[in-house]
């Protein structure tokens, strides 16, 4: 794979959460189907699903960095950075509409909770994806 | 993975190999970015900074438009 830190950073970004989060959620989604309905419940949970994550980008940025050469971050990398996260935001804000909505129309906590949260991930993994796409296909 | 390419052209390899075949990491830590950068220049992937398009003119001491052609 002929990319830099910053092109493999994205990538491990995206597979840990995609495989962290997206496990969360399949588990969140079985508890909620099975009748939970206290948001304080999907605490332990998360926090373990946090951790995982915490622990997979660390391992995957090592795995990164040694198979990197050692560059800053270059006019390339930035404006790569800034044009996906320019245009991913949106999901993040769709997100908190979303969130404020539902809270108006007293919809139950743990499903504001868990919309906001996949609206975070939606917005990073689209941010992360578009950043791959930038490095791929040229910008 | 193809894309249309970017209207600016540019003449870097064929400069690199007139100056004793030097290497993309050789010229990417003398303008000061990566080598993936410029290897995204090269093949018309990425658009230079005005600043760095002069910095790799200095490096082959030639004028802008002798590196880089506007082909739009």
């Amino acid at each position: 794979m002929n990319a830099g830190f910053e092109e493999k950073s994205a990538w491990v970004q995206f597979g840990a959460l995609v495989l962290v989060l997206g496990s969360y959620f399949l588990a969140a989604t079985k508890m909620y189907s099975a009748g939970v309905n206290d948001i304080r419940a999907y605490v332990p949970v998360f926090s373990i699903s946090v951790v995982l994550l915490v622990v997979t980008l660390i391992a995957g940025n090592i795995v990164a960095i040694a198979t990197s050469k050692s560059d800053q971050a270059d006019e390339r990398d930035r404006m790569i950075a800034w044009r996906s996260e320019y245009l991913s935001s949106w999901v993040m804000g769709l997100g908190i509409i979303g969130a404020i909505t539902a809270m108006v129309f007293k919809i139950n906590t743990v499903l504001i909770a868990h919309g906001l949260l996949a609206s975070l991930l939606l917005s990073t993994l689209l941010c992360m994806g578009l950043r791959i796409l930038f490095y791929r296909r040229g910008v | 993975m193809g894309k249309t390419k970017l209207p600016i052209d540019n003449s870097i390899r064929s400069l690199r190999a007139q100056h004793g075949e030097m290497t993309q990491q050789v010229l990417a830590d003398a303008i000061g970015v990566t080598r993936q950068t410029v290897i995204a220049i090269e093949a018309r992937k990425y658009s230079p900074s005005l600043e760095v398009a002069f910095r790799i003119a200095r490096v082959f001491d030639e004028p802008l438009e002798s590196v880089f052609q506007y082909t739009g």
